[in-house]
């Protein structure tokens, strides 16, 4: 029975929590967070790998995971503080207009919270292109092609 | 219901951990913390148990002791940081489990890994995550912070997640228990096997580093993965570039 490796074990509750950290949160930074918490425990089930194969190969994974968790980390926040600067706050489901303009909004309404800007701010934000569809058409032209094609 | 009782040793530690972490979720009005807590050492304590070599030597004793203190650890304030409604807190607690992480690595003969974690995460990622909720963090509690997106959904799932997981793991144990009572010499060979399949030889001479070294990771890492490394520092360049045009920034004259 006792037969589980402890920091496989550890490795993946790692895995778990930090998986569940980003589907919860709704704060942009603790999603990132959760994340990098992600990476922790596959840094340690691949450091325990190496271990138990007598080898560098899972240490040497290891250091270009923190490469690349450096580059997120230095770009997700970047790309936050823009984020912030449009909308004043760090709320994920202000972001949620970047849905296709066709599909049902992920949000209910009590569910969604108060916008902090006027709404003229957010119109002016990109828009998804939408799948499979010619891109030039405005709103009006769009829904005519869908319904006669 | 044969299989609940012969699996209830991974069943008991999972139900509790997921009403913890469920429980400890913020959802908006206080619950009791103290629930949460006891769920989660109980599922601790399971664990612990299952977890536990059968014959402790005693040179083992001490690793196995800080194994739980880095383990326990780590879990403990990965769970505090996932439910913290508090992103500073989070932060913070992050910052904890890190440092539990490498404690695990020291273990894992990593000493290079650990200390270079430590200066990556610790020293660089947090300080900057903290500099960028200070910036952008606004007075007092927030609504979004207070409440999760559904709890038990994301706990049900991440925790059948983990259930297999931690069954796949323990079938692995016992295959390599099985072979392991053919002799010593069967595991052995069995994992050179392995490790003549799935890697280059990182040391050209005869005589092979001992794994975790500096020597043997350095020679693994600027002889078989150069390449990769070249890669490596491409990536960080293009990231630093492209953090650098996204970053919001002033008009023209002002600091």
């Amino acid at each position: 029975m006792n037969t589980i490796n402890g920091y496989l074990a550890v490795g993946a509750i790692l895995f778990t929590l930090g998986g569940i950290g980003f589907l919860t949160r709704r704060n942009l930074i603790l999603m990132i967070l959760s994340a990098e918490l992600m990476l922790h425990g596959v840094s340690l089930t691949l450091t325990t790998f190496s271990k138990l194969h007598g080898n560098n190969e899972g240490q040497v994974f290891t250091i270009f995971i923190l490469t690349v968790a450096a580059c997120e980390a230095g770009l997700a926040l970047s790309l936050i503080l823009n984020l912030y600067q449009k909308s004043r706050s760090l709320n994920i489901d202000l972001w949620s207009l970047f849905h296709e303009s066709d599909l049902p909004d992920p949000l209910s309404p009590e569910e969604r919270a108060p916008r902090p800007l006027p709404e003229s701010t957010y119109e002016n934000l990109p828009k998804l292109t939408p799948a499979g569809r010619p891109l030039e058409l405005s709103r009006g032209d769009r829904k005519e092609t869908a319904t006669n094609v | 219901m044969n299989i609940i009782l012969d699996h209830w040793h991974l069943l008991l530690p999972l139900l509790l951990g997921a009403l913890a972490v469920w429980w400890l979720m913020p959802v908006g009005y206080q619950r009791p913390r103290i629930v949460g807590a006891l769920a989660g050492i109980g599922a601790l304590v399971v664990l612990a148990d299952i977890l536990t070599p059968k014959s402790l030597a005693a040179e083992a004793a001490v690793e196995t002791v800080l194994f739980y203190v880095f383990a326990l650890g780590a879990i403990g304030s990965a769970a505090l940081m996932v439910t913290s409604s508090n992103p500073v807190y989070g932060a913070l607690w992050f910052a904890l489990t890190t440092l539990s992480v490498c404690g695990l690595f020291v273990l894992q003969d990593a000493p290079f890994l650990a200390a270079s974690t430590i200066v990556v995460y610790a020293g660089a990622i947090i300080v900057t995550f903290l500099f960028v909720i200070m910036l952008a963090q606004q007075a007092g509690a927030t609504n979004y912070d207070g409440r999760s997106r559904h709890p038990v959904g994301a706990t049900f799932m991440a925790f059948i997640l983990l259930g297999t997981m931690l069954y796949g793991l323990q079938l692995a144990g016992k295959d390599v228990e099985r072979i392991g009572k053919n002799g010593p010499s069967a595991t052995m060979s069995r994992v050179t096997g392995t490790r003549s399949e799935l890697t280059v030889p990182a040391v050209v001479d005869g005589n092979a580093a001992p794994v975790g070294t500096l020597h043997g990771l350095g020679r693994a890492l600027f002889g078989d993965y150069l390449f990769a490394v070249e890669m490596a520092g491409t990536l960080l360049l293009v990231a630093s570039i492209g953090a650098i045009a996204m970053a919001p920034r002033r008009a023209q004259g002002t600091l």
